[in-house]
């Protein structure tokens, strides 16, 4: 015949139990459960806060970079201009320093030649004066037969070559 | 039909420790706890799967619920409440084993965690206010009140284990006679029935054949339910009458497992429930935040 407890009513050895199963649930839950639980929620909110803290600050200087580039570049870039305008300025100076000095040289070389010119010329008609008078002399020798005289002779040649010349 | 307390399995001799069915499901409540808490509780990972996240949802929900209840500064009773929650939640299913008996249906584990509740709020009450602070609340707002304050701060303890305990006995002492009620009915039926003996069931059972016959030829749904019907109590008479089974409580399927969804489950989980909001409610009320003590 089995045996019952009172059906409202309470036994102090249940108490007992109840009590130490309790505690030790308590404890048990409170150490194995949701304090590993809890911190690791915790821990990851953390490192949640954290990476987007990072990323803000990441963000924030990967703008204060950009702006400095930006700047940079504009900088970089007014220098480049001002450098490719003094280069075409100088260019531009030395060029025309290059044209003048060439047509200098020019006109020099030019001028030498033409004294050359004037100088061989005057040396040419020397030289065919020379050439013509002697041939004269030997054509005259040889038409009029006869010796002149050294002085006479010249001065006849150079009337003769004179006159040619204004004809010519 | 009969309802009993606990029943007492062995008495230690000597010391006389009574191990009754409520310690015994006591301890596996424990043991099973214990058990799923360690193991939900080893190798978490900062990136969750499977299991883990509903323990966090579940844990986070929990301490959610403290601190909508207790306040943000109380946020770190939720083990507490949180084992109240799941023995007793644990302690009422278990009872659905038809193996052990509910712990919940013992008042002695009811009054238990009541009086625990009750003792944790004094001690926090004299902590906080002062021995004297906790005395002079009795006498808010008049001094006449006092007597009803002190009355109303015993009762705290009592309604809360007799609510729990009621509540859960209750569905089980329905549940007891209510199947206690079923059998007797089918019993009247079945006898009913036996009054025709042998020949009123081969009769019956002759019907239900000659139903499902004509059910070939005009099919309707009405008719399948008294060929079934006629077929079961000409079986069931017939069994009756030969004295092969005499007494199938048939009645008796069906309907307890209805109720018993609501008493053991539904009734379970709300008690539990409402037991841990009432103590976070009392133990919240002796630790009040820390500026309106200052106050």
């Amino acid at each position: 015949m089995p045996q019952y407890e009172s059906f409202i009513g309470i036994d102090q050895w249940t108490v007992l139990f109840t009590l130490v199963n309790m505690i030790i649930v308590f404890v048990v839950l409170k150490k194995f459960l949701f304090k590993p639980v809890t911190k690791m929620i915790d821990d990851r909110q953390k490192e949640i806060d954290t990476m987007f803290q990072q990323a803000g600050d990441a963000k924030t200087q990967a703008e204060a970079m950009e702006a400095e580039y930006k700047q940079k570049l504009a900088t970089a870039q007014q220098t480049g201009e001002q450098i490719v305008k003094e280069a075409v300025a100088r260019g531009q100076s030395r060029e025309e320093e290059i044209l003048r000095q060439a047509t200098k040289d020019a006109e020099a070389m030019r001028s030498k030649a033409a004294a050359d010119i004037a100088l061989e010329k005057k040396k040419a008609i020397n030289d065919a004066k020379n050439e013509i008078s002697g041939m004269a002399v030997a054509i005259a020798e040889k038409v009029v037969e006869r010796q002149l005289r050294g002085a006479d002779q010249d001065r006849m040649i150079s009337q003769f070559i004179d006159q040619l010349g204004k004809q010519k | 039909m009969n309802v009993n307390g606990p029943q007492i399995y062995f008495t230690i001799p000597g010391i006389g420790i009574t191990i009754t069915q409520t310690a015994v499901s006591s301890f596996l409540v424990m043991l099973i706890l214990c058990t799923v808490g360690i193991l939900l509780g080893r190798n978490l990972q900062k990136r969750p799967t499977g299991p883990q996240v509903l323990t966090e949802k579940a844990v986070c929900a929990l301490r959610q619920l403290v601190s909508d209840a207790m306040g943000a500064h109380n946020v770190h009773w939720t083990p507490y409440i949180g084992s109240l929650f799941l023995s007793s939640l644990l302690g009422s299913l278990i009872g659905m084993t038809g193996f052990f008996r509910s712990t919940t249906s013992d008042l002695s584990t009811t009054a238990t965690w009541a009086l625990m509740t009750s003792v944790l709020c004094w001690y926090h009450s004299i902590r906080n206010f002062g021995l004297g602070g906790w005395l002079k609340g009795f006498t808010d707002p008049i001094a006449i009140m006092t007597p009803m304050n002190v009355i109303s701060e015993l009762a705290q303890p009592v309604s809360l284990a007799f609510r729990h305990f009621g509540n859960v006995v209750g569905g089980s002492v329905i549940t007891a006679m209510i199947y206690w009620a079923l059998a007797g009915a089918s019993t009247a039926i079945l006898s009913l029935v036996g009054l025709g003996g042998v020949i009123g069931g081969i009769v019956l059972l002759a019907l239900g054949v000659f139903l499902l016959f004509r059910r070939k030829t005009h099919p309707s749904k009405a008719m399948l339910v008294l060929a079934v019907v006629c077929l079961g109590v000409g079986v069931a008479s017939v069994l009756d009458a030969t004295g092969i089974l005499p007494d199938i409580p048939i009645l008796q399927v069906g309907l307890p497992a209805v109720l018993s969804l609501y008493f053991d489950l539904f009734s379970g989980l709300i008690q539990a429930f409402v037991f841990s909001l009432l103590s976070m409610i009392y133990i919240s009320n002796a630790c009040p935040a820390p500026e309106e003590v200052a106050a």
